[in-house]
């Protein structure tokens, strides 16, 4: 049994750091920006952990800290031409970016081994880590969901006309909102750095991109379960199914082609939105008198 | 104090959609702005609450510019409105809806807001229960989980009345608050609206139904082709010929 299990611990690994890259897009789509950046911005962490680590001897946990830092720093620069764009326009831009990142990096080899990738890390993080992260991770996205932030957040992306006349600044949230996932993407860029020992720069390219944006659209965009629910079925599929593993990104499509037209919210946010259609509707009928003589006023 | 333009005006190119526009509404009264369909009477909602940009002239509420102020430092400055075409969060509760009213309220830092640090989890139940409060006061209270998007027509009303008054504001912009009602639930609402003029509030109502009107406003005005063409109480207005042309169709009606 305990063989079984440990023969699944870098799968849960993955799971884990693919987790807080999905939460790390999860949050800027709540906010309303559509932004891709979650890769380019994970990758600027990555660099920094392992080069702070490698070229500098910096220790591990400062590395991550200011792997996270500087994912929010790039964010917030990043946050200024992008909230003069909306929608697909953000999409562009972002893609952009993530072009950019990968090229300057295969331009510094000297600082960040180019095309040979950074090698020679010291794997610092291990399951155990990457447990404490996760848990964290939810335990603040549920915070923010709770809070004022959560709420503005949520009225931004629906209606920002309605945002702003109760009061809530959009470009102040939206910014907010993409130095929370920018710094999210950094600190999981490193971790993922020092839980293996080398970096290559097509690591963070168009298949990353990809995969963290179909967690989020597979698992659900409005509740905190669907990356989790996303990201376990992602990356269980190929498991199970071994013949798929090869045509990983064919199923990633054909699964967000079906998942888009028959349940648009999402696996994890459809079942929870039915689960509680039922309850309401047993509610009403439980307490018939008092609910439909207010649903008839 | 009041909320006051003065000579406001909006081009769109060479299309004046309002010109030269002069209106005060007073706190503790209903003020009424009627005209026919185009008139221009939601270009002067959109250009007080900062969503259109003023051409020319002057806003200001209790002496404070706010002319080219933004949407949202316009509800601090305690400006609340509603909109013609309904517009509710669908993907939320009705809760969930009158919470995001309480935004202005809410002064805990970003941080604690982040970290659930206890001043943010002491807010959020503390504008939950005045959610509630509003909830009951009309008569929604059963209704509070469900989602926003599957209202009736004049429940979505209500709900977006609510998320209005959640912002404690001082003067109301209600963007024909009855379409689509019936005679019942219009006078629950006309009550409503009585009753918050009574503790104060300056409400600027912008109606079609001129037997709404007149039976709420002490003072209206008329706006056609976005110039005003009458105002004062509602019976001497509504029989100026003029107005009666306008609604009407033709001088010779």
């Amino acid at each position: 049994m305990t063989n079984i299990l440990l023969g699944y611990q870098p799968l849960f690994d993955l799971f884990l750091l693919h987790l807080g890259m999905a939460y790390s897009q999860w949050l800027v789509l709540r906010a309303g920006v559509f932004s891709l950046a979650t890769a380019g911005l994970a990758a600027v962490g990555a660099y920094t952990g392992g080069i702070l680590v490698v070229s500098l001897g910096f220790p591990a946990p400062v590395a991550l800290l200011l792997a996270g830092l500087a994912g929010g720093i790039v964010a917030l620069g990043l946050s200024i031409p992008l909230a003069r764009l909306r929608g697909v326009y953000q999409a562009i831009a972002t893609v952009a970016f993530i072009q950019i990142v990968l090229s300057l990096n295969i331009y510094a080899s000297g600082l960040t081994g180019g095309p040979q990738g950074l090698n020679g890390i010291p794997k610092t993080v291990g399951t155990v880590t990457l447990l404490i992260a996760g848990i964290l991770t939810v335990y603040l996205m549920y915070t923010i969901t709770n809070s004022r932030l959560g709420r503005a957040f949520d009225a931004i992306r629906q209606n920002e006309a309605v945002a702003a006349s109760l009061g809530v600044s959009i470009v102040r949230h939206q910014t907010l909102a993409f130095i929370i996932s920018g710094a999210l993407a950094g600190v999981y860029g490193a971790l993922e750095a020092f839980h293996s020992y080398a970096l290559a720069p097509s690591q963070f390219g168009f298949t990353f991109l990809i995969s963290i944006l179909a967690y989020v659209v597979l698992g659900g965009r409005n509740t905190i379960i669907g990356p989790i629910v996303g990201t376990a079925i992602l990356l269980l599929l190929p498991e199970i199914a071994r013949p798929l593993a090869e045509a990983r990104m064919l199923v990633y499509g054909l699964l967000l082609i079906l998942v888009i037209n028959y349940l648009p919210h999402g696996i994890a946010d459809t079942l929870i939105e039915r689960a509680r259609a039922r309850r309401l509707s047993a509610r009403l009928a439980k307490s018939d008198s008092v609910a439909t003589t207010a649903t008839r006023n | 104090m009041s909320l006051t333009l003065q000579n406001v005006s909006k081009r769109f190119g060479g299309v004046v959609a309002s010109d030269s526009v002069n209106i005060t509404v007073p706190k503790g009264k209903i003020t009424g702005l009627i005209g026919p369909n185009g008139a221009g009477k939601t270009t002067i909602v959109n250009m007080i609450t900062g969503m259109l940009a003023v051409s020319d002239g002057q806003i200001s509420v209790g002496g404070r510019d706010i002319t080219h102020a933004s949407a949202d430092e316009i509800c601090r400055a305690r400006l609340a409105r509603t909109f013609q075409n309904i517009r509710i969060l669908p993907d939320n509760s009705v809760l969930e809806n009158i919470l995001i009213g309480f935004h202005r309220h809410e002064k805990c830092s970003t941080l604690a807001a982040i970290l659930g640090l206890p001043s943010a989890r002491r807010e959020s139940e503390k504008i939950g229960k005045m959610a509630e409060e509003l909830l009951q006061r009309f008569g929604m209270s059963a209704l509070a989980d469900f989602p926003a998007g599957g209202l009736s027509y004049g429940h979505q009303r209500k709900l977006e009345m609510m998320r209005a008054l959640a912002s404690e504001p001082e003067f109301m912009l209600l963007d024909e608050p009855i379409a689509g009602m019936n005679d019942v639930e219009s006078d629950s609402l006309a009550e409503l609206f009585q009753e918050l003029a009574s503790t104060g509030m300056g409400i600027l109502l912008i109606e079609h139904n001129i037997r709404f009107v007149s039976k709420l406003c002490e003072y209206i005005y008329v706006l056609d082709g976005g110039r005003l063409i009458a105002e004062g109480a509602p019976t001497v207005v509504l029989r100026d010929p003029e107005v009666m042309a306008a609604y009407i169709g033709g001088e010779h009606a």
